[in-house]
Order: C-alpha cells, then structure tokens, then sequence
C-alpha cells in the first residue's frame, strides 16, 4: 500500500515536472532574445477589434445528432496585455438517458476580458491568456419523455410517460475562466483554443425537473455548481489603431 | 505564470465525474408496506405463518410479485400499481402446495391510491409516490384478516408502515 501511494506520488511529481519543463520552454527562450533585442527599430502593435467563429460547435453540429450550437466571439484590445471580451451564441441539445428524455435550447452571452500572459517577440502578437467571463443564458427546458424508475416493476410492469412539456423562459448565470491561446497563422487571422471552468450562481429550476442542460453552460451535475467547456475559433482582427509597442521605445 | 498553468490543467482535468447512473441507494419508487399485529393485542406484531402475496390484474388473474415467497413474516412490502389508482393483491395465511393443489386461506385486498410522479434526478429520472385513498378488504367466508386500517397515507419511502392489519 505504502510502496503503491509512493510510486503515485512519484509519478504526480514527474508529471508536473513535464508540464512544467513544456511550458517554460517557449517562455524562457522567449526572455532571453528580448534582452539582447536591439532597441533601436520602432514596431507598431495593432489594436482592433477581432472577430471569431467557434469551429468545435459547427464541428459538433455537424457528427453529433443530438446537438446544434453556434456561437461567435468577439475581443478588443483596450491596453498592451488587456481584451474586453464577448461571446455571443445558440446551441440546443437534446440529453437521453436509460429513464429521461430531455432536451434545452436557447441563446447566451457571455462578457468580460481577456488578458494575455505571453511576452511576444517583438512584432508578433499571440496570446496565451487568461480571461474572466459573466454569462447569462436564456432557454427552454423540455422534458420529451421519461419511464418511471421502479426496481420492483417487474409485477405490473413499465410506465412510461410521453408527455412532453416546455419549461420556457429558463434563465442561468455563471462565471467563467478560461485559459487558453490564439496564433496569428495568417496576418490578421488567428486560431484560438481555449478551456473554460464555469460557476454556476443563479438558475431558474423548472418545477418538478430540473435544468439538465444550459446554452452556453453546458451539462450540468447533481453534486456540484461546476461546469466546463472548450472553444476552438478562428477569428480576423480588424486593425483599427497601430499603438508604438512599448517594449521598442 | 507556471502555477496558473498547471492550475488550469489540473482543474480541467480533474473535475466532474460523470453522475449518469442511477446509485441504488437513491429513494427511488417505494412499495406499500404492511406489517401485522395481534388482534388480541393491538400494540404488538403478530406474525403471519405462510404468508405469501400475489397481485390481481383488473380481470382477476394472479400475477407473481418477483422476490415474495412463502415466509412467516410480520411485515411485507408490495409493488403498487403506477398506470392505474387502484391494486388488488390476494394475501395467503398458511400457502403451501399440496400435488399441485394451491392451500392456505387467501384473503383479497384492494388499495385506493393516486400517483405523482416526482423527478429524482438526470439519471434516475422520475419516481411514483402514492397517497393512500382506502384500504379495504374483500369479504368472503373464512376472512383470516380480522381488522386492517391505514396508519401512513403518503407512500413514500419503505421505512415505515402504511397499513396496518391485524389478525
């Protein structure tokens, strides 16, 4: 048991050391040549407004049947590292277990910032970034069909109930933080990958059911408030201003 | 900046096992329970040697209930019927099978309820509890239930009794 808990722990400690060897790789050499960078040519950063698609909801809406989501996203750069930040979409999911049939579908909006942790070379401008979101949801929650659960229902066998009802006008909020990155592969075009932890603080629960599945939430959990999502987009930033890049002054 | 990192990942990864399965010790649709007293003394159990239940559909044909058997016992716990408001079971004192031939003294009980489905949760789905309208019992010739009376309406969990019937 002992010998077991150790090699965990060792195998814990080795892990981490991975990730953090991987992550500090970039990072570190990234320091280094800013040092020695020569200070003499002025570079200009854009700042814009940048527009995106998320491309991991199309893709879902496309294999999975049982789910269509939209959604777009938007940020602006107000300072050097700072992004406000907005997601707006759609998404309608239909949840089937052994015993309940249910389906959500409604829009979100999401708001907050984005802020980037990366120290560019100069002239580039990607992101690895951190960003707080507020979200709010509005959506119909429809319970389609649901069998009694009986363990004894052997003797008179099966209910099931096929009445459907909408529960409409169901709302949740919930905060959000993301982690994640966006690459300019193109001038001006981006690709993002971001990971979201989410908090939910309020719902509208429908009486006698529950919200199996919120727009922009995503599936909820009987034991906790949690939730997670991810975003995979491809955006276009619309330079509107070119700012000197502080670093080059 | 690394701490957030790893943060991040380890939250990611670390959080939400699925709930999809329906655990058993969920409260989920419970059974009418009936336990038996002394007619000669009305505070005490009595226990009912042979006893053994079968339900009746609406023809009157015998249904088996899958876990009863024959056993002395003071207590015993049967499936209502959620599709209807109404369950008639045929209680059995002294059941044995004698060459074939079905003995022991059958009494005919007849439960008047209403349903309401109630949700438990995203993988248990709903429930049945039940509101106990009327008990009665049949009468016939050689009635071995002497006395029965609801002691509990509301069905809904198998901890305690609903009915009580003395004999």
């Amino acid at each position: 048991m002992k010998f077991k808990m150790k090699i965990r722990n060792m195998s814990r400690y080795f892990i981490k050391i991975l990730l953090v060897l991987i992550f500090s790789l970039p990072l570190s050499s990234q320091n280094d040549i800013n040092k020695n960078s020569n200070d003499s040519l002025v570079f200009k950063e854009k700042y814009g407004l940048r527009l995106g698609l998320d491309l991991s909801k199309l893709g879902k809406s496309a294999f999975e049947t049982n789910y269509t989501g939209f959604e777009i996203n938007g940020d602006y750069r107000i300072t050097k590292r700072l992004y406000i930040s907005s997601d707006l979409g759609f998404e309608n999911k239909k949840t089937n277990t052994d015993y309940l049939s249910s389906s959500a579908s409604g829009g979100y909006l999401k708001a907050g910032i984005d802020f980037n942790l990366y120290n560019n070379w100069v002239g580039m401008e990607n992101l690895i970034f951190s960003g707080l979101r507020l979200g709010i949801s509005n959506f119909t929650q429809k319970r389609i069909q649901y069998n009694i659960y009986d363990t004894f229902n052997q003797t008179w066998g099966q209910i099931e109930n096929q009445q459907s009802i909408d529960y409409n006008d169901m709302t949740s909020s919930w905060i959000e933080l993301l982690f994640g990155v966006k690459t300019e592969i193109l001038n001006n075009l981006f690709l993002g990958f971001n990971i979201q932890l989410k908090v939910r603080m309020t719902e509208i629960v429908p009486n006698n059911f529950e919200n199996i599945y919120i727009p922009g939430f995503g599936r909820t959990y009987d034991s906790t408030k949690i939730g997670t999502g991810l975003n995979y987009s491809i955006s276009y930033l619309i330079p509107l201003v070119k700012k000197v890049s502080e670093k080059s002054k | 900046m690394k701490k957030i990192l790893l943060f991040y990942l380890f939250i990611s990864l670390a959080c939400c096992e699925p709930d999809d399965i329906c655990s058993e010790s969920t409260l989920t649709t419970p059974r009418l329970v009936i336990e038996f007293f002394d007619i000669e003394n009305l505070n005490d159990t009595k226990t009912v040697p042979g006893l053994f239940a079968v339900a009746l559909d609406e023809q009157g044909l015998e249904i088996p209930i899958i876990g009863e058997s024959v056993n002395s016992r003071d207590r015993i716990e049967l499936p209502l019927n959620g599709n209807f408001d109404q369950s008639k079971f045929k209680l059995y004192k002294n059941y044995d099978i004698n060459d074939g031939i079905v003995q022991g003294n059958p009494d005919v009980i007849t439960v008047n309820y209403t349903t309401e489905a109630i949700y438990v949760s995203r993988a248990c789905g709903y429930k049945n509890n039940y509101y106990l309208n009327e008990f009665n019992v049949d009468s016939d010739i050689d009635l071995w239930i002497v006395l029965s009376e609801l002691s509990n309406n509301e069905v809904q969990n198998e901890n305690t009794k609903h009915v009580q019937i003395f004999h």
